[in-house]
């Protein structure tokens, strides 16, 4: 017997219809982006965004379990609708992977959002239906509650909450660049998008910005092809009192490393402080044209750097790239209340409500800044979004010993 | 070093290659077959000793590079074969992960890297290490989730049977999606640290995100009953998206807004 093959939109309705509702939606959102001159969607600010979820959370669970027989209401929070808005978000994520996400462009394409997907309307629509579809799932697999249901409930909440939280908490997020010199204070941030003052309410006091570089590393340059050459070893050799090297039959050895010098009499360099010297290498080269000994040094904004000419090729010496770079500062609110931290990449500190973070330093100046950008982070809505990643893995984590203990009995 | 990578990787084809041409006589003489299984192992324990020792001489986790994730993927997928070998009794699927850990480890041999000891700031957290052999035993699980898909794709095609390994990529594509979102979600919970925000659209976090929604979409469409073939095509072609979310980023017109780029040329 042949079946009868469905007609679009008779019902049941199955994946047919839940694409062509997705490609509409799109449709629309792209038709919005696009009459709207490109300007995208701005969230509401606190108190707004957090009463609009509340209020959406409350109407998608009522009428989730008010109307959980209507059929309507079951394929909207079914999974032919959930699997089409997933590779719904999957085709709008490839767009923000492909289309560099940044201002400028084809003037079409920017007014049709395709440079901001991520706060374009297309994108928008598809999350609150996603949030809709993914809401009436949970609220079926809630009430009831069943232990079964765990690992279903744990995952569906926590994407629902990281993600609502996430794109509606995003207006709330402030993010200042606070540049600090050593020996003063600052409590004035700006956005760095727009340039804008804004101020802080505790201001950041910069004892002392250090950076700690990995050692020097040699290079030999090929000025007629404009090309670093690789030695025979393919690897970068650094710089330290015996490290040798070789390059297609120039051999090179460190007689002498000293780390932080300044050029004295006679050509020989004196060792002075860390933060006053740069460093320093003697070395020995045997080449097919003989032996010689000299001194090389990295340079610095003061200085200029000693290289060698062997045979045509440039051997010099660059200082090593930045191990680790951290601020003494002592931060201090409006009530005098003080904080005595070391910041770090990697290692912010809690100050107030916010977040700390080394981000940093004149480039130009390197190891001899005295300024040092530090960047202050007020994320509010935070803990809601990692509520959500931990009842996630929470999730997973049950999956996985389900799925092991399953595959076990299925084989 | 004691030992360099191009003697690792030749050995560890080697194994592997013997280990193979053993199993298979081992089918009609199952005296070779303690032999092939000690060299199939061999060959993985040769890059895991490999990899201890460059990080050793590294002074950093061998994890920062491309080149540096293959060898860890080269030592691992052929594990993923070997314990499904051991655990379910399925043979083949140790052939296709020999394989392409020694395609890998090919690669690496084509385009030797740098030794660089320099970890910048950013990468120097304890995330480091979980989020990125996460993120490679999902990989790994993923490729070995495809490999099934593509047999069983072939066995439908050539055979005509029904008899076919669905469950097999079915719980390698789990396992995978699993360790995929944890993998995620540390490098989220790392950003934060790293660079003040959990999520921020890179290139690199686009895509992963990508790949994560497309295996959802797998879990998806098996709980709704889709046609088996169907389900075998979607899993033998995801791994693509995943290629792309691993080496393809690099190459893509965005790539150089990505934080995630630390290769050096």
């Amino acid at each position: 017997m042949k079946a009868d093959r469905r007609k679009l939109f008779q019902k049941p309705w199955e994946f047919r219809e839940a694409a062509l509702i997705a490609l509409t939606l799109n449709a629309v959102g792209f038709a919005l982006q696009y009459a709207s001159g490109g300007s995208g969607v701005t969230m509401p600010e606190w108190p707004m965004n957090a009463i609009t979820l509340t209020l959406s959370a409350c109407l998608i669970l009522a009428v989730g379990l008010g109307y959980r027989n209507n059929r309507a209401v079951a394929w909207m929070g079914g999974i032919p609708l959930g699997l089409s808005l997933i590779l719904t978000l999957a085709a709008l994520s490839f767009i923000g992977g492909m289309v560099p996400q940044e201002s400028g462009g084809n003037p079409t394409a920017v007014r049709l959002g395709l440079h901001s997907i991520f706060s374009s309307w297309p994108f928008a629509l598809t999350v609150v239906i996603f949030l809709i579809n993914l809401g009436l799932s949970l609220s079926w697999k809630l009430v009831p509650f069943s232990i079964k249901n765990l690992q279903f409930i744990l995952f569906h909440a926590g994407f629902w909450i990281a993600l609502s939280c996430g794109i509606f908490g995003s207006s709330d997020l402030q993010r200042l660049v606070v540049p600090v010199e050593e020996g003063q204070a600052n409590s004035q941030g700006y956005i760095i998008k727009s340039r804008e003052a804004k101020q802080l309410p505790f201001s950041v006091f910069l004892h002392d910005f250090s950076i700690e570089e990995y050692p020097p590393q040699l290079l030999l340059y090929d000025p007629k092809t404009d090309r670093l050459v690789m030695n025979s070893a393919q690897a970068i050799p650094e710089v330290c009192t015996g490290a040798t090297a070789e390059w297609k039959g120039t051999k090179v050895v460190v007689t002498d490393f000293i780390a932080s010098a300044l050029p004295g009499k006679d050509g020989i360099p004196v060792p002075v402080d860390p933060a006053a010297g740069v460093p320093f290498a003697k070395i020995r080269i045997t080449s097919y044209e003989g032996e010689g000994e000299t001194w090389l040094s990295t340079g610095s904004p003061m200085l200029k750097p000693a290289a060698v000419n062997v045979n045509g090729f440039f051997l010099f010496m660059v200082a090593g790239s930045p191990k680790s770079f951290r601020s003494a500062v002592t931060l201090r609110d409006e009530n005098g209340f003080e904080k005595i931290a070391n910041l770090e990449v990697n290692k912010p500190v809690n100050f107030k409500g916010w977040k700390i973070y080394q981000m940093g330093y004149d480039e130009q100046s390197g190891k001899f800044s005295t300024l040092s950008l530090i960047e202050a982070i007020r994320d509010p809505w935070l803990p809601a979004v990692y509520l959500g990643f931990f009842m996630i893995l929470a999730a997973n984590a049950l999956f996985f010993w389900n799925g092991i203990k399953k595959s076990g009995a299925s084989s | 070093m004691i030992i360099d990578f191009t003697t690792a990787a030749y050995l560890s084809i080697a194994f592997w290659a013997s280990g193979s041409m053993l199993s298979i006589a081992a089918k009609s003489s199952p005296a070779l077959k303690k032999t092939a299984g000690a060299l199939n192992l061999g060959g993985s324990l040769i890059m895991i000793a490999f990899i201890a020792i460059y990080w050793h001489a590294l002074e950093r986790p061998p994890l920062r590079t491309l080149g540096e994730t293959r060898l860890w993927y080269a030592a691992l997928i052929p594990l993923v074969g070997l314990l499904v070998e051991y655990r379910w009794k399925i043979s083949w699927l140790k052939y296709y992960c020999m394989g392409l850990a020694a395609f890998f480890l090919t690669i690496n041999l084509l385009h030797p890297e740098v030794f660089d000891k320099a970890l910048m700031p950013a990468l120097q957290s304890p995330w480091f290490i979980p989020h990125v052999v996460v993120y490679l035993v999902g990989y790994v699980l993923l490729a070995a989730s495809s490999v099934a898909a593509w047999h069983n794709i072939f066995l439908s095609w050539r055979i005509k049977e029904e008899k076919s390994y669905d469950a097999l990529s079915h719980y390698l594509a789990l396992l995978g999606f699993v360790f995929l979102t944890f993998g995620l979600v540390f490098g989220a919970l790392w950003a934060k640290d790293a660079w003040g925000n959990y999520w921020s659209w890179d290139p690199k976090e686009t895509w992963a995100f990508i790949a994560w929604l497309i295996y959802l979409g797998y879990l998806h469409a098996v709980s709704h009953k889709i046609n088996r073939l169907k389900l075998q095509w979607y899993l033998a072609l995801a791994f693509i998206v995943l290629l792309v979310s691993w080496f393809g980023v690099n190459y893509l017109p965005t790539a150089a807004n990505s934080v995630h780029t630390y290769q050096q040329s």
